[in-house]
C-alpha cells in the first residue's frame, strides 16, 4: 500500500499532524497506522475510563465520522516492526508493506518493565502474558481488559507498582471502583519525579486518608502465581502482600523498536530537529517517541505529554505538506488532579531543581494548598502549585517566553497573582491583538 | 471575529461584570435567586486589580489556542465559523490541562457534581455578552479589531 | 473624647431578602460606609457616613438598597431648624468655617417658577420647528452701532460691509459650560466638557485651571479664565483659546477667593496651573489690580492687546446688589460680554455661610442689567450671558426673554455626568468621578459616555428651545432676545414685576 503521507501511531501526535496535513493538501492521500483496534481515542483518558467517569463513547476525543470528513485512511490492527528509509516503506507484523512519500513516526512510548521474577519461571516481562491479574495500563485495550478482570473476579485490593502519574491516576481509579490500593514505590516518595518531597507529602497524606498503603523505597522482589493468577507479593523489605491485581506502571519509554537505526539516530527518543524531521530524509517525528528541544533544559529531550505532542504533529504535518514551520521547543509540564486535589507541576522544579535556584514558597498548613515557584537569574523555571491551580498559564507563559520577573518577585507568589501584576511590556506583548489595553 | 476589548482607563473595579456573569451561566438564570441558591457559580470573566488599577479578562479567543491543543478529552473547541472557543461540560473530565497552558489564566475550575474546566463563552444566546451589556462604565467593548478604539 | 451628637442625615436600607452580598455597593462607597462580614455573609452600612450621593443604590445589581433622609428628627422648632442645629454642632466640633458645594440650597424665590411664557394664537401663526427653519444659532460678542454694506452693482453683484465687525463667538445653540477648573473637577470631566462643547459646536470654560495640555486640541472650543491667581495664564495660553473671560467674582461665592488645598494639586493640576505641585493654589478674593472700572478696563485691553484685538474679552461678575451699574462699567471698560453669575450658582467649594446668604437671584440680576444697559444705550456693545441655576430649557427661553444672549450651565452639565447634588465637592471623594483628583474616582467617569451625555442634553433643550419658540410665532432666537412682552410673572408682586420689567399673568398688551 502506498500513501503521501503515512503517519506511524493514531494519537495526539499522529492525529495532530494529519488534521494540518489536510489543512494544507486536500488531495494527498493520508494513512495512519495503528497497532490498536480503536480509532482516535485518548489515553490520558484511559484511567478515567477504568474508573468509570467516562464511557467508551467519551473515550474518542474527534466524532465517528472524524477519518471520513478528512478523508484520513486508518489501517488498525497494524503493527510496525520495520522499515526501510532507501525504499521508503514500512513493514508490518503481517508482513504487509506500506510505502510513502512522507513517513511521520508517532508510535508513543511503551510500558517499562521491571526484571522481577516470577514464581515457576522467568522475568515479569516473559511471564506476563501468562499468568492472569498482572496489569500494565497504556492503551484502551488494557483497561477494558483489566475492567473486566476486576468485575469478573470480584477484585477487591490492588497494588500499583509504580507510584508516578499513571501509577496514582491507576489507583485512583482502582479506589473509585472500590478496591483498597497499595502502592510500592521504589523512589523515597511518590511522584518523585515530578513534585517535590512537600508536595508528595501532601499527597501521601491524601491517599492514606483514603486508607491507601504506600511502600517506599522498596520494590517487589518476586511475584508469587498460583493456578495461573498471580497470588503473593514479596517485596524488597521481606514484606508479603497478598493480592490477585498487581499493575506495573513503573514508566514509558519511546517505542521505537521498529525504526531504521542505521538512518535514524536517537537519544532519549528519536532526535529531530526543528522541523521535526529526523536524521534521515522524509521521515519525521513527533509525540512521545521524540527527542526535541527542551527550553528549560537546552538540549534535545524526550517530553512525553499530550500538549507538546499535538504541537509536534502540526509542525511535523506542516513540514511534511510543504509549509515550513519551525517548532520553538517546549518543557515538561503536566496537570492532574488525584483524589480530590488539583496539582500543576512544570518545569524543572522538585528533583530537577537546580542548587542555586531561588524558591518562593506559600503553603497553607491546615490544607492541600502549596505552591512553588523556581526562579533562576529572574527567570520562573519552575512551579508546583497544587490545591489552588488557577492562574498556573500565566506562569507557563512566564517561563515559555523567558521573561524577567526581577521587579515582581514579590507577587509572583501571591494568591492573587495575576495578569495586572506582569511586567507592562510582557503584558503589551501577551495582549497584542488580543484585545487587552495596557 | 467580534472581540471583547478591555479600557483598563474605565474599569472602576466594581465587578458586576463577575455577577452578570454569574447569573447567565446560572441555571435559573434569576439574579437573587442564582446568588442564594446556587453556591457552586464561578465567574468566568475576572476582575483584576492593584491599587486604583483594574481592569476585567475574560477568555481571549486566541487564534492557536492553547487550550484546545491541550486538551485530553476533546471538549475544548474552537468553532471554525465564529472563532469562539468553547468548553463542551459533557466532554470535559476536570484534567485541568487547559488551566495549565492559558497564558491569561481565565480559565477556571468548576466545582459543581462534576468538577470541569470553565471558561468566557462570548454568551453567544446574546447579542452581546452580559459583562459587556451589563459594564456600568464601558470598560468592555464588544468589538472588531478594527473598530476597538473608536469611541 | 467628649461626647458628640449623633448627626446621621441619611439612611441606608437594605432589604436582606434582595441583597446577594456582592459587595458591588461597598466597593463603590469612597466614605467606609459599607462593610462586609464574610462570617456572616451580611453587609452592615454606618449611617453616618453616608453623604447621601446614591452611588451604592444606582449600582446595587438587584435593588436592595435604598438611600433615605435620616428619620431621626429633633423636636419640632421653627426657628431653630434641624440644619442649624446640626451645623452648630459640626462648629462646635471643629471649630471652622462650614464647607458646602454646589449651589444654593435655601428655599428663596426662584423667579423662573414664576414666569410663564408665551404662545401665539390667531393673530399670528405658529411655527414647527420641524417642518420649518428656526434658527438658535447665537453670536457672543460686540455688535456694531451701525452696519453698513457697499454693493458692487456689477455682474457679480457681491456685498460687502462697511464696517469690521468685532470678534465674536458663534454658538450653535445659546448655551455653553460655565467656568469649572481642571483640579475642582477631574480630567475625565474637563474632556467630556470639552469634547461635547467641540462635537456640539458651543463652548466650555477652563475656569482658573489653566489649560490641560490633552485638552488644547480643543482650544478652539474654550473660553479661557483669567482670575485673581492667574493660575495657568500665559501668552500661549491666550493665543489658543476662542475667548478670554475675567473673573471677578462667582455667584457661590461673591467677594470670596478660591483655595485648592495643597494635597490636591497633583502633577497635572500643578502642570495645567503652572504651579509648584503640592502647594496650596490660592486665589486672592479680588485681583489685586482692580480697584476700580478704569482698572479693568486696563486688564481688558491688555488681553485684547496680546490676542491682537482677535478674541472676544469678557468678565464675569456676581449677581450682588448693584450689579447693574457694575455691568454698565464692564461694558464700558470694553468688554465684549458681560457674565452674571447668580445666588443659585455652583461651586467646588465655598463657606456654607457665603453660598447661602450672599448676592442675589439670577432673574432679578439679568433683568436688571438689561434694562440699564438697554436705557444707556450700550446694550449691543456687550452680549449678557446668564448664569446661576439654568435648570431647564424653559429656564433657558425665560432668560433670553430677560435680556441674556445665552446662558451658561454647570451644575446641570454635572447632573448629565451623573452628580446626585450631594454638596461634598469640596471633600474631593466625589463617588460619581466628577469632583476628585482621586485616580480610584476618576475612573468611573468615562469621557465618552459623558460626552455622550452632555451633547444628548444640549440636544434636547436645543429642541425644546425651538419648539417653544415656534410656539410663540418665532422662527429665531434674535427675535426673542429682550422680548419681556412674551414673558408674565405669577404669583409674585408689583416691585419683583418692575424689577423683572414684566406683566403679570392676565395682563394682556
Amino acid at each position: 500500500m502506498k500513501a503521501d503521507y503515512l503517519i506511524i501511531g493514531n494519537s495526539a501526535a499522529g492525529l495532530s499532524a494529519a488534521e494540518s496535513i489536510r489543512l494544507l493538501d486536500s488531495h494527498g492521500s493520508i494513512l495512519v497506522l495503528t497497532e490498536e483496534n480503536f480509532k482516535n481515542y485518548s489515553k490520558p483518558l484511559i484511567t478515567y475510563y477504568l474508573a468509570g467517569k467516562v464511557n467508551l463513547d467519551q473515550m474518542y476525543y474527534r466524532s465517528p465520522a472524524f477519518y471520513a470528513q478528512k478523508n484520513i485512511m486508518l489501517c488498525t490492527d497494524t503493527c510496525i516492526v520495520g522499515m526501510n528509509t532507501e525504499k521508503k516503506e514500512v513493514i508490518s507484523a503481517q508482513g504487509r508493506k506500506f510505502s510513502y512519500n512522507k513517513l511521520l513516526i508517532a508510535s508513543g512510548g511503551i510500558p517499562v518493565l521491571p526484571p522481577i521474577p516470577v514464581s515457576g519461571g522467568g522475568l515479569l516481562k516473559d511471564e506476563m502474558k501468562k499468568i492472569e491479574g498482572i496489569y500494565t495500563l497504556t492503551t484502551l485495550e488494557d483497561a477494558r481488559r483489566l475492567k473486566k478482570y476486576i468485575e469478573k473476579n470480584h477484585i477487591r485490593k490492588a497494588v500499583v507498582l509504580g507510584a508516578g502519574l499513571i501509577g496514582l491516576k491507576a489507583a485512583e481509579a482502582c479506589l473509585e471502583l472500590g478496591l483498597t490500593i497499595h502502592l510500592i514505590e521504589l523512589s523515597d516518595r511518590i511522584l518523585a519525579a515530578t513534585f517535590d518531597h512537600k508536595a508528595s507529602k501532601i499527597m501521601e497524606a491524601r491517599i492514606e486518608q483514603k486508607q491507601g498503603r504506600i511502600y517506599t523505597s522498596n520494590t517487589i522482589k518476586q511475584i508469587k502465581a498460583s493456578q495461573g493468577t498471580v497470588e503473593k507479593l514479596i517485596l524488597a523489605d521481606g514484606k508479603q502482600i497478598d493480592t490477585n491485581l498487581l499493575i506495573a506502571a513503573v514508566g514509558v519509554r519511546p517505542h521505537t523498536a521498529f525504526i531504521d537505526a542505521g538512518t535514524i539516530e536517537t537519544e532519549r527518543g528519536i532526535i529531530v530537529d526543528k522541523h521535526m524531521q529526523t536524521t534521515a530524509e522524509h521521515v519525521y517525528a513527533a509525540g512521545d517517541v521524540a527527542s526535541s528541544t527542551d527550553i528549560l533544559k537546552k538540549r534535545a529531550e524526550n517530553i512525553a505529554i499530550w500538549p507538546l505532542a499535538v504541537m509536534q504533529g502540526r509542525v511535523a504535518g506542516m513540514n511534511m505538506a510543504g509549509k515550513r514551520q519551525e517548532y520553538g521547543g517546549g518543557f515538561f509540564m503536566n496537570a492532574v488532579e488525584i483524589m480530590g486535589i488539583p496539582s500543576i507541576s512544570m518545569g524543572l522544579s522538585g528533583p530537577q531543581e537546580s542548587k542555586d535556584a531561588e524558591v518562593l514558597t506559600q503553603e497553607d498548613g491546615s490544607s492541600s494548598i502549596y505552591r512553588k515557584v523556581v526562579i533562576e537569574k529572574n527567570r520562573i523555571v519552575g512551579l508546583i502549585m497544587l490545591g489552588h491551580i488557577e492562574r498556573a498559564g500565566i506562569y507557563a507563559g512566564l517561563i515559555k517566553n523567558r521573561i524577567d520577573i526581577g521587579n515582581i518577585k514579590e507577587n509572583i507568589i501571591r494568591e492573587d497573582f495575576g495578569l495586572i501584576q506582569l511586567p507592562a511590556d510582557y503584558k503589551k506583548h501577551l495582549v497584542v491583538g488580543e484585545g487587552i489595553e495596557v | 471575529m467580534k472581540k471583547i476589548y478591555i479600557k483598563e482607563e474605565y474599569c472602576i473595579g466594581c465587578r458586576l461584570c463577575e455577577i452578570y456573569c454569574q447569573v447567565k451561566h446560572s441555571k435559573s438564570k434569576k439574579i437573587i435567586k442564582a446568588f442564594k441558591t446556587e453556591l457552586d457559580m464561578v465567574p468566568m470573566v475576572t476582575v483584576e486589580e492593584i491599587g486604583h488599577h483594574s481592569f476585567a479578562v475574560q477568555c481571549r479567543h486566541c487564534p492557536d489556542a492553547p487550550c484546545v491543543d491541550a486538551c485530553i478529552s476533546g471538549a475544548m473547541s474552537k468553532n471554525e465559523k465564529s472563532g469562539v472557543v468553547t468548553c463542551d461540560d459533557q466532554k470535559c473530565v476536570g484534567c485541568w490541562s487547559c488551566i495549565m497552558v492559558c497564558p491569561y489564566g481565565v480559565i477556571k475550575r468548576k466545582l459543581g457534581e462534576k468538577k470541569i474546566a470553565s471558561k468566557c463563552d462570548l454568551c453567544q444566546d446574546e447579542l452581546e455578552p452580559v459583562c459587556v451589556k451589563n459594564c456600568p462604565n464601558e470598560a468592555l467593548v464588544l468589538a472588531e479589531e478594527e473598530e476597538k478604539d473608536e469611541s | 473624647m467628649a461626647l458628640k451628637p449623633r448627626q446621621t442625615d441619611f439612611e441606608v436600607v437594605r432589604d436582606q431578602d434582595k441583597c446577594i452580598s456582592c459587595q458591588v455597593c461597598l466597593r463603590q462607597c469612597s466614605n467606609d460606609v459599607h462593610e462586609y462580614d464574610s462570617d456572616q455573609d451580611i453587609i452592615y452600612s454606618d449611617n453616618s457616613q453616608c453623604v447621601g450621593c446614591h452611588r451604592c443604590e444606582s449600582l446595587c445589581p438587584t435593588g436592595a438598597m435604598k438611600i433615605k433622609q435620616s428619620e431621626s428628627e429633633f423636636r419640632q422648632n421653627f426657628n431653630w431648624s434641624p440644619a442649624h442645629i446640626k451645623n452648630i454642632y459640626k462648629q462646635a466640633d471643629s471649630g471652622g468655617v462650614l464647607l458646602t458645594g454646589m449651589g444654593a440650597d435655601r428655599p428663596y424665590p426662584i423667579y423662573w417658577d414664576h414666569i410663564l411664557f408665551n404662545a401665539a394664537q390667531v393673530t399670528n401663526p405658529s411655527i414647527d420647528p420641524l417642518r420649518e427653519p428656526m434658527e438658535i444659532k447665537t453670536f457672543i460678542g460686540n455688535k456694531s452701532d451701525v452696519v453698513g454694506v457697499d454693493i458692487d452693482q456689477g455682474e457679480t453683484f457681491n456685498m460687502k460691509l462697511k464696517q469690521d465687525i468685532s470678534p465674536q463667538l458663534v454658538l450653535s445653540t445659546p448655551i455653553l459650560f460655565s467656568a469649572m477648573s481642571f483640579g475642582s473637577i477631574s480630567f475625565n470631566a474637563c474632556a467630556s466638557l470639552a469634547r461635547a462643547a467641540r462635537q456640539f459646536g458651543t463652548f466650555y470654560n477652563t475656569g482658573e485651571g489653566g489649560m490641560h495640555k490633552d485638552l488644547e486640541i480643543y482650544a478652539s472650543n474654550t473660553i479661557v479664565q483669567v482670575a485673581s491667581g492667574r493660575f495657568g495664564v500665559d501668552i500661549d495660553y491666550l493665543k489658543r483659546a476662542a475667548a478670554i473671560e475675567i473673573k471677578i467674582g462667582q455667584g457661590a461665592k461673591p467677594g470670596i477667593g478660591g483655595h485648592l488645598p495643597a494635597e490636591k494639586v497633583t502633577e497635572e493640576v500643578s502642570n495645567a496651573r503652572m504651579i509648584p505641585q503640592g502647594t496650596d493654589a490660592i486665589s486672592p478674593a479680588p485681583h489685586h489690580d482692580i480697584y476700580s472700572i478704569e482698572d479693568l478696563m486696563q486688564l481688558i485691553y491688555a488681553l485684547k492687546e496680546a490676542t491682537d484685538y482677535q478674541k472676544p474679552v469678557g468678565v464675569k461678575v456676581s449677581a450682588v446688589h448693584n450689579v447693574a451699574p457694575i455691568a454698565s462699567g464692564i461694558v464700558r471698560a470694553g468688554a465684549d460680554f458681560v457674565t452674571i453669575d447668580g445666588l443659585r450658582g455652583g461651586t467646588g467649594a465655598a463657606p456654607q455661610a457665603i453660598r447661602d446668604n450672599i448676592g442675589i437671584p439670577i432673574e432679578l440680576a439679568l433683568a436688571s442689567v438689561d434694562t440699564r444697559l438697554r436705557e444707556e444705550g450700550i446694550r449691543h456693545k456687550a452680549s449678557v450671558i446668564a448664569a446661576g441655576s439654568i435648570r431647564s430649557s424653559a429656564d433657558i427661553v425665560k432668560a433670553i426673554a430677560l435680556g441674556a444672549d445665552a446662558v451658561y450651565i454647570g451644575s446641570a452639565a454635572l447632573l448629565a455626568l451623573g452628580c446626585n447634588l450631594c454638596q461634598k465637592c469640596y471633600t474631593g471623594k466625589c463617588n460619581w468621578g466628577i469632583a476628585t483628583q482621586d485616580p480610584y474616582l476618576t475612573k468611573r467617569l468615562n469621557p465618552n459616555i459623558g460626552t455622550r451625555r452632555l451633547e444628548n442634553l444640549l440636544r434636547g433643550w436645543s429642541l425644546e428651545i425651538k419648539e417653544m419658540l415656534g410656539g410663540a410665532g418665532i422662527n429665531a432666537i434674535e427675535s426673542l432676545r429682550g422680548n419681556r412682552e412674551h414673558l408674565r410673572g405669577i404669583g409674585i408682586g408689583e416691585k419683583e414685576l418692575a424689577v423683572l420689567g414684566i406683566k403679570h399673568a392676565g395682563e394682556a398688551w
